[in-house]
């Protein structure tokens, strides 16, 4: 046995040594990105249309971001957070009636075919405009799309339009699909909805359901030595307490969009090899907000709402739901927009009394059982922490005598209840806020939506004044002023309160060390990755 | 009172009984010693167990009292349980006294339909009925009791039909009694005892179903479930075991005394049948 003792002893020694001397020439270049590899990372959801120009959202952006780029990107130090990918610059003209493009030149689509400012007018015209889920709302007056060479595209407006806001819709709104494979037929049926095809540093290759999909390197991109990957694998683990598992093992590499649970994190963190980043998701804020049918005659009472407010402790919720990775709300901006958010609102601190005193005074006494009235409430069932806020806001509002009885439905239903049917009373939500205030914010309280849009004010709610200053702030073209009405938007809303902002939180990415450039900008999981590298 | 001694002579039915003995002061005492609402926030969140006394086997995610959401689990639990095997059984004796005693078309129909409810997975029944109509406790009791009556029913046909050609029924309709008073007068309580046999396996089944509905979200989510209780905990297995384990632990203990104590039942009602 003592022999053993030493070979082993030996040997570890002398791997030590072997792994220092691989150690060392690496630190003088510790930034330097190695070229090469497997990305391999968890998905936890199928997308089966694939076209972020059609459909704008973080699950099919964090597959084909990669594929198909935008005109521009987040970033956390550029102009105006933007960093330029297949545009160079923009410029909005005085009036608001247009914007101009220039755009980056020499760039190829994947099948080899050149990248001009056709793609971009077919794109903006044919799919953001009319089919685009948000692109609706944002480019409803665009008109025409000039491109007067190949390389330049102003986009004409019939009504002005405030170029804050479309620089702020870039990132997300304005991804590039190639005009010549889109123009013929539907395009809602053409089949590089399912393997698109881009400018993007990575080639879609191929996707198996239930299992994963395979994107390789675009040789011909346009980036300098990017991308630094040969591949990037995402296998489909929709189980959620399997993506931990899957990282320990070293199965995959990454698990971003708060695949790991909240509650593993702290777990987590101490396996070595393993790093947990908060980083990396600024621009993608979702809100935790609690939906309310203003047609029930008790929440139509401003006093109910402001009682309810009050019964809600946020701080409880940030720290006891989302264990800390998660900040209080004061009103429909996130406290993390750099542009728009005012903290010059009313505020609802955590009062249990004086939420019983509001609704004595609103004429709801309590009856013999100690209950006032009750109420049905829709907790939404895409995040652990939705459903979860639902049950602390059933405590929650039985501490003030409401009774509070939780109806859980799946997703499609869900949707179907509340903003078809409005068969709720309270709804838990969690909409995105998107950079501004009129992309995806303003409509949650907007009255005057047709039925059955999801995410939008189905509660019934009607506040003239309100509806004056979303107007006007949507045709107001000097930034400054314009970021003034969006400041007295959240006075209002707070004031008023058409629903009850809670919390702000983003996700967290779980990554083994060898990544290499995560979370570089503030829509770091679903951006290009053409600088992600892993070291061996 | 010859059935008790009966009873306790075997140590597995001994052990069924006081198992189900437990869980029925548990439920009983469950707003005794747990007044309020059991949903209640009672401390820090994901307490583990035996550190506070005051909440001896710790707290859940949002800081609930496991102890108290155990105790009034083991109500619904046991209500779920009783209440669909009692609506099985009488279902299922219903139908199988019919269709044995009146025979013919009456009995090619009725058996056809059980027939068709048997190729139907009950579980899968069950979860396509509650998905349907709403996740209430109403409801999950009706969705296993319409997955469950077809045992009972085939086993009530079966002993029906050997009743029937029996002297007194045919004494009974010579004297003029209506058919529908020799079949539920005469004729059920004579078949009940083997269909009565089935209670335990449904009971037990009952509670597991009920469970597994809870853990996909298809239970009643305004009250404590043991399968609700551990679908929570899953999303912590890692961290806060405990959460998983405790509930699950009540699930099999319930389900083992149900068993037994069933065992225990037919064992000795078979023994006196042999006796007498």
């Amino acid at each position: 046995m003592p022999e053993l003792t030493i070979s082993r002893r030996g040997l570890l020694a002398g791997s030590a040594l072997l792994l220092a001397s691989t150690a060392l020439p690496t630190i003088g270049f510790a930034q330097t990105p190695k070229k090469g590899g497997r990305l391999v990372l968890a998905a936890d959801s199928e997308p089966r249309n694939l076209n972020p120009a059609i459909v704008a959202s973080n699950g099919v952006f964090f597959i084909s971001s990669k594929i198909v780029e935008t005109l521009a990107e987040a970033s956390f130090d550029g102009k105006d957070g933007l960093q330029p990918r297949l545009a160079l610059s923009w410029e909005g003209a005085a009036d608001g009636l247009s914007v101009t493009f220039k755009l980056r030149d020499g760039i190829k689509w994947h099948d080899g075919m050149p990248f001009t400012s056709a793609d971009v007018a077919f794109s903006a015209l044919q799919i953001w405009k009319p089919l685009q889920n948000l692109g609706r709302t944002v480019f409803k007056d665009l008109a025409a799309v000039d491109t007067p060479d190949e390389l330049t595209a102003i986009f004409k407006f019939a009504k002005p339009t405030p170029f804050q806001l479309i620089r702020n819709a870039l990132p997300a709104l304005s991804s590039v699909v190639p005009k010549h494979l889109y123009e013929v037929g539907k395009i809602e049926e053409n089949p590089a909805n399912n393997a698109p095809v881009g400018t993007g540093p990575f080639k879609f290759a191929e996707y198996k359901a239930g299992q994963y999909y395979r994107l390789t390197r675009n040789d011909a991109y346009w980036g300098k030595d990017e991308p630094y990957l040969d591949e990037i694998v995402y296998q489909v683990l929709p189980d959620r307490t399997s993506a931990a598992a899957a990282l320990e093992a070293e199965e995959i590499q990454l698990a971003a969009f708060s695949a790991v649970p909240l509650a593993d994190l702290d777990r987590i963190s101490k396996v070595p090899g393993l790093k947990v980043i908060t980083k990396g998701y600024e621009g993608l804020t979702y809100q935790l907000v609690v939906e309310i049918n203003h047609r029930r005659k008790e929440l139509a009472d401003l006093k109910v709402r402001q009682a309810i407010a009050h019964a809600i402790d946020k701080d409880f919720v940030v720290k006891t739901v989302f264990l800390g990775y998660a900040a209080t709300a004061t009103g429909p901006v996130p406290k993390n927009d750099p542009q728009f958010y005012t903290a010059e609102v009313p505020t609802y601190p955590f009062d249990v009394a004086k939420a019983n005193a509001l609704l004595d005074e609103a004429g709801y006494k309590r009856a013999d059982d100690g209950k006032r009235f009750a109420l049905k409430l829709l907790p939404a069932p895409y995040f652990n922490e939705t459903k979860q806020f639902g049950d602390y806001l059933r405590q929650a509002l039985a501490a003030i005598g409401i009774d509070a009885q939780i109806v859980n439905n799946d997703s499609a239903a869900h949707i179907k209840a509340v903003y078809t049917d409005h068969a709720f009373d309270l709804a838990v939500g969690p909409p995105v806020f998107r950079g501004d205030p009129a992309i995806s914010t303003t409509i949650l309280v907007q009255s005057g939506i047709p039925d059955g849009v999801p995410f939008s004010n189905q509660g019934g709610y009607k506040n003239a004044d309100l509806d004056a200053l979303i107007v006007k702030a949507s045709e107001t073209l000097d930034t400054s002023a314009r970021t003034g009405l969006y400041k007295e938007f959240q006075k209002k809303v707070a004031t008023d309160l058409p629903l009850i902002n809670v919390a702000e939180w983003s996700f967290i990415s779980v990554a083994r060390d060898t990544v290499g450039n995560i979370a570089n900008n503030p829509r770091w999981a679903v951006s290009n990755w053409a600088d992600t590298y892993l070291e061996s | 009172m010859k059935r008790l001694p009966h009873l306790f002579r075997s140590p597995e039915a001994i052990a069924g009984a006081l198992i189900l003995a437990l869980l029925a002061a548990m439920a009983l005492a469950a707003p005794l010693l747990f007044p309020g609402d059991p949903q209640a926030i009672a401390g820090p969140a994901l307490l583990p167990p035996f550190q506070d006394w005051s909440l001896p086997l710790g707290t859940d995610r949002l800081g609930r009292d496991v102890l108290a959401e155990l105790f009034h689990g083991a109500r619904t639990s046991l209500a779920v349980g009783l209440a669909a095997a009692a609506a099985a059984l009488l279902i299922g004796a219903l139908v199988g006294t019919l269709a044995g005693f009146a025979g013919g078309l009456v009995d090619e129909v009725l058996m056809r339909i059980t027939d068709a409810f048997q190729t139907v997975p009950s579980f899968l029944l069950a979860l396509a009925f509650v998905s349907i109509v709403g996740p209430s406790l109403g409801v999950v009791v009706a969705a296993i009791a319409l997955s469950a009556w077809t045992g009972p029913a085939r086993v009530a046909r079966a002993e029906v039909l050997s009743i029937r050609e029996r002297d007194y029924v045919a004494g009974a309709r010579v004297i003029g009694m209506h058919p529908l008073e020799i079949a539920f007068r005469e004729v059920l309580p004579n078949a009940l005892p083997p269909v009565l046999a089935l209670s335990s396996v449904i009971v037990a089944a009952a509670i597991l179903t009920e469970a597994a509905l809870s853990f996909l979200g298809l239970g009643d989510p305004n009250r404590v479930t043991w399968g609700g209780m551990i679908a929570e905990g899953r999303t912590v297995l890692r961290t806060a075991p405990f959460l998983s384990i405790v509930p699950g632990v009540a699930l099999v203990l319930t389900v083992l005394g149900v068993y037994l104590a069933g065992e225990g039942v037919v064992e000795s009602t078979a023994m006196r049948r042999s006796l007498s």
